[in-house]
């Protein structure tokens, strides 16, 4: 049973690394522009997608999707900047609204085009099983967390020592003072979602390669990443991979010990509980009551 | 969002119960066949829940993304009643309103939580009710879903099970409620709520108890999607987890509304019947799987085109009709 455990946690902080991914897309957004994109997990959805096409047209290991991810995911997290950024009244509900339907978009496109079916990799190198003492993975999910930790490296000193990154920052914490020091709030926010789609990228090809996908799971990515970013409460990357860590642990303990089908529960009661008793997240110490 | 005066709103009633009489009685007297009236049934269905998630939008600044849980609720809620407990089905469909609103006071913390927070919030909500509907097989009947519970009763010989009973029914209970949204925005407390939907925090420093005034619109615009929820299991008879608590009652509310204008009272109404058409006879028969990329086309486009919806193009051209003569009066 204990062993069970273990490997549970160990499974679930395998996966979190990759949650945290998804989320940091998400956070980078809602930062610079107070709005959440509810088109992010599809965005993700659809780099595991283009993986899924490199891998079974072309031949290729997943990660040989990368350039063509970036190219497709980025530029369609452009285009979702480019219609928020049309939004004049009431921005905030109808930015919701409008990622939302963005969603619903992608989601029956990718139904369109590639059909219901659970989608995953093939490739015998990443489904090979790796021991770490008791502990078991595949190598697929070791590959994609280090890509998650190298990548929330490179976003760390991004935010942190770049010109854009503090530019990033600075919008968020205030647009008008920032845009009175001669930053352009809308580069910003075209930055931050170009850097969105890029970690959606990976995060989608990372997911591909250590899971299965199929269109309905899109929706759940971005729920998934709004559970972690209010679990970390608002502003920084460590506290975003603890709680994405924390959600993916919850699910996999559940999925030992209860059963499957509740996997999704423990992570929405985990996130209301969050909501009820530490608003502020885990983490965060700034506040989103409104 | 304008606030409009009375005058228009009285003239909004009246046009609104002139409009619902000649939507009775137009079907049975151009003798529409059950598989119209069903298509009709339906669409009413879902401006019902249009109208309960406008009136939380509208009048609650509120974004809601899972009302498929009320409409979950108030459908399990008034069959298992019927079913188990023997309650005539004329007081199971009211009681399930009543309890999907009970099901929305477990939300009401989230009733501090700004914008795309409680729009999540009530999302998960959605999402726990669905599973624990199906999770709870000795009550639900679990995945394999309800079928034996009692339909429509027969009031004064009439039978409301029959699809012009149905029809007659649903149109009757919504303007039941259009009734009551009326009556709301046109009160005080309407007032107040437009205002917290301007400025939440100026609305407060005024004295108005906003937090208190927001769980009022989620307890009754649950009410309502659990009425139209209780309503549709009675008229088709059969549920189970994943279409009580689908995200098509999600969705398709949030479509049919903003489509329509949702801050408008008639334009969800008008929303739902337009968009419920379409999907069913045009959507579906060019894309049979995936046809709801069409519908999210449709909101996209409306977001971006004419954030107030069909109402809001329309309301703009009688707008500039009326500033034109009042102009030409003073």
């Amino acid at each position: 049973m204990f062993e069970l455990v273990l490997q549970a946690v160990f499974s679930g902080v395998l996966v979190g690394s990759v949650y945290a991914l998804v989320a940091l897309g998400l956070a980078v957004t809602f930062g610079a522009m107070r709005i959440i994109n509810l088109a992010h997990g599809e965005l993700v959805l659809l780099a595991a997608y283009m993986a899924y096409v490199v891998e079974g047209r072309f031949g290729l290991n997943p990660w040989a999707a990368i350039p063509l991810a970036l190219v497709v995911v980025v530029s369609l997290s452009w285009v979702v900047f480019k219609a928020i950024d049309r939004i004049r009244e009431h921005r905030e509900l109808n930015s919701l609204i409008l990622t939302f339907a963005v969603g619903i978009v992608l989601t029956n496109a990718i139904l369109l085009i590639f059909a219901s079916d659970v989608r995953s990799t093939s490739s015998p190198i990443l489904q090979d099983a790796i021991s770490f003492g008791d502990l078991f993975a595949m190598k697929g999910e070791i590959v994609a967390f280090c890509v998650s930790l190298v990548l929330m490296a490179v976003l760390w000193w991004w935010l942190k020592k770049s010109w854009y990154g503090r530019a990033v920052r600075a919008v968020s914490s205030n647009r008008s003072a920032a845009a009175l020091m001669g930053i352009d709030p809308a580069r910003i926010e075209t930055a931050s979602f170009l850097v969105a789609g890029a970690l959606a990228s990976f995060a989608g090809i990372a997911l591909y390669t250590m899971s299965v996908v199929q269109p309905a799971v899109g929706h759940g990515f971005t729920v998934k990443a709004f559970i972690v970013t209010v679990l970390a409460g608002v502003g920084s990357i460590p506290g975003v991979f603890l709680g994405a860590i924390l959600l993916g642990v919850t699910e996999a303990l559940t999925v030992t010990l209860a059963s499957s089908a509740l996997q999704e529960l423990a992570g929405m009661v985990l996130f209301l509980l969050v909501l009820f008793f530490l608003p502020n997240g885990l983490f965060g110490a700034s506040a989103r009551r409104g | 969002m304008s606030a409009k005066p009375a005058s228009s709103g009285a003239t909004t009633a009246f046009l609104a119960g002139a409009a619902l009489l000649v939507a009775a009685a137009a079907p049975i007297v151009l003798g529409l066949g059950n598989y119209a009236l069903g298509l009709l049934v339906s669409a009413l269905v879902l401006s019902g829940l249009a109208l309960s998630w406008a009136l939380l939008g509208n009048l609650g600044g509120m974004v809601s993304f899972g009302h498929a849980a009320f409409f979950g609720v108030g459908a399990y809620a008034s069959a298992l009643a019927s079913a188990r407990l023997g309650v005539p089905v004329a007081v199971a469909v009211p009681l399930g309103g009543v309890i999907a609103s009970a099901s929305a006071l477990t939300m009401l913390p989230t009733l501090r939580l700004s914008g795309p927070y409680f729009a999540l919030a009530i999302l998960a909500y959605a999402q726990i009710f669905r599973i624990l509907a199906t999770e709870a097989t000795p009550i639900t009947g679990g995945a394999a879903g309800l079928q034996r519970y009692p339909a429509l009763p027969t009031v004064f010989g009439f039978d409301l099970s029959t699809r012009t009973g149905s029809y007659v029914l649903v149109l009757v209970v919504l303007t039941l409620f259009v009734g009551i949204y009326v009556a709301i925005r046109r009160s005080h407390v309407g007032t107040a709520l437009r205002a917290i939907a301007e400025s939440e925090v100026a609305t407060r420093v005024v004295g108005v108890d906003s937090v208190r005034l927001k769980a009022w619109m989620l307890i009754l615009s649950a009410f309502m999607a659990g009425v139209f929820g209780a309503l549709n299991a009675h008229v088709i008879g059969f549920l189970e987890p994943d279409y009580a608590f689908g995200g098509t009652w999600s969705v398709m509310p949030i479509i049919a509304a903003v489509f329509g204008g949702y801050h408008t009272v008639l334009g969800p109404i008008f929303g739902a019947v337009v968009i419920y058409l379409f999907d069913q006879l045009v959507a579906k028969s060019l894309i049979p799987v995936g046809h709801e990329i069409l519908l999210g086309l449709v909101l996209a486009a409306m977001v971006l085109v004419a954030p107030n919806g069909i109402s809001g193009l329309v309301g703009g051209v009688f707008d500039r009709i009326k500033g034109g003569r009042r102009h030409a009066a003073t």
